[in-house]
C-alpha cells in the first residue's frame, strides 16, 4: 500500500510503498519518515502570506503587465476591493473575492481567491469592456 | 393607485438583497433599492454575506437555486425570493430591479 513520507530535514513528501533512501532536494541518507495522509494534506494545502497592500499592489500589477487586463484603473474602487480582499484573509484565511462568497467547500472555494481565473468567466471572456467579477481587473482600452 | 391598494393586502413575498459589504456592485446597488423602496412600498432585505456568518448561511443554504442562474456562482449582490425562486444577480439598470420586484408580488 502507499504512504506518505516526509523528509525530516527538508520535508519534501514522497507518496509511495517506500520511501526514498536518499532524498532527491537534500540529498541526506535514510531522511524519511512516514506520516499520515492528514498531515500531508495538511502540509501541501495552500497556506495564507503575509502580505501588505502595497505588496499585493505590487504582485498584481506584475501579473497584469504583459496581458491584456490591467488593474481597474478607479482608485477608490480598488481600494474598496482591498478593504474586501484583506477582510476575507483576516477573518476566512484567504484572500478571497468580495463579491461572490464562499461555499465552505475548500477546494471549491480556491477557485474564489484572488486573482482568479476570470478569462473564462461571462463577465470577461468575449466582452470589449470585459472585467474580472468584482471589477478588479478590466480589459485593456486598444 | 388601486392596483397598489390591492397589492397591500395581498400577502407579500419576502425580497431579499444578498450584499457584500466591500462589493462595489452592490454599492452601486443600494442607492436603486432605497429608491425602489421608496417610490414603490416594496421592502427589500438587505442581508450582508462575508461579515455575518448567519447570512452567509442562508445564502448558501439556497445555493442549489441560485447558482445555476447565476454563473455558477453565490454572486453579490443577488436579489432573490424565496417564494418564488426568483433571482437576480450582478449590477442591472434600476427598471430592470424594478420589474423583477414588482413580479414577486
Amino acid at each position: 500500500m502507499k504512504r506518505y513520507w516526509r523528509c525530516f530535514v527538508c520535508g519534501d513528501i514522497h507518496f509511495g510503498v517506500k520511501p526514498p533512501e536518499i532524498c532527491p532536494t537534500c540529498l541526506v541518507r535514510n531522511a524519511y519518515v512516514e506520516i499520515s495522509s492528514d498531515e500531508a494534506d495538511r502540509t501541501t494545502r495552500p497556506s495564507r502570506t503575509t502580505m501588505t497592500r502595497q505588496e499585493f499592489r505590487a504582485a498584481i500589477e506584475k501579473f497584469a503587465e504583459k496581458n491584456e487586463f490591467e488593474v481597474n484603473p478607479d482608485a477608490s474602487k480598488v481600494d474598496m476591493l482591498f478593504d474586501g480582499i484583506f477582510a476575507n484573509e483576516q477573518n476566512h484565511g484567504f484572500k478571497y473575492c468580495p463579491c461572490r462568497l464562499r461555499t465552505k467547500d475548500f477546494s471549491e472555494d480556491l477557485k474564489l481567491v484572488c486573482p482568479c481565473n476570470f478569462l473564462i468567466h461571462e463577465t470577461y471572456k468575449g466582452k470589449e469592456d470585459g472585467e474580472c467579477w468584482c471589477g478588479l481587473f478590466v480589459r485593456r482600452k486598444k | 393607485m388601486l392596483v397598489r391598494a390591492v397589492r397591500k393586502e395581498e400577502k407579500v413575498s419576502r425580497l431579499i438583497m444578498f450584499h457584500a459589504r466591500e462589493c462595489p456592485h452592490c454599492k452601486v446597488m443600494m442607492p436603486h433599492v432605497d429608491r425602489l423602496e421608496k417610490e414603490e412600498k416594496v421592502k427589500i432585505e438587505r442581508l450582508e454575506v462575508w461579515h455575518d456568518e448567519k447570512n452567509a448561511d442562508l445564502m448558501r443554504s439556497y445555493r442549489p437555486v441560485i447558482a445555476p442562474k447565476c454563473g455558477g456562482q453565490l454572486r453579490t449582490p443577488t436579489f432573490f425570493c424565496p417564494e418564488t425562486n426568483d433571482v437576480l444577480c450582478g449590477e442591472v439598470p434600476y427598471e430592470k430591479l424594478k420589474d423583477w420586484a414588482l413580479k414577486q408580488g
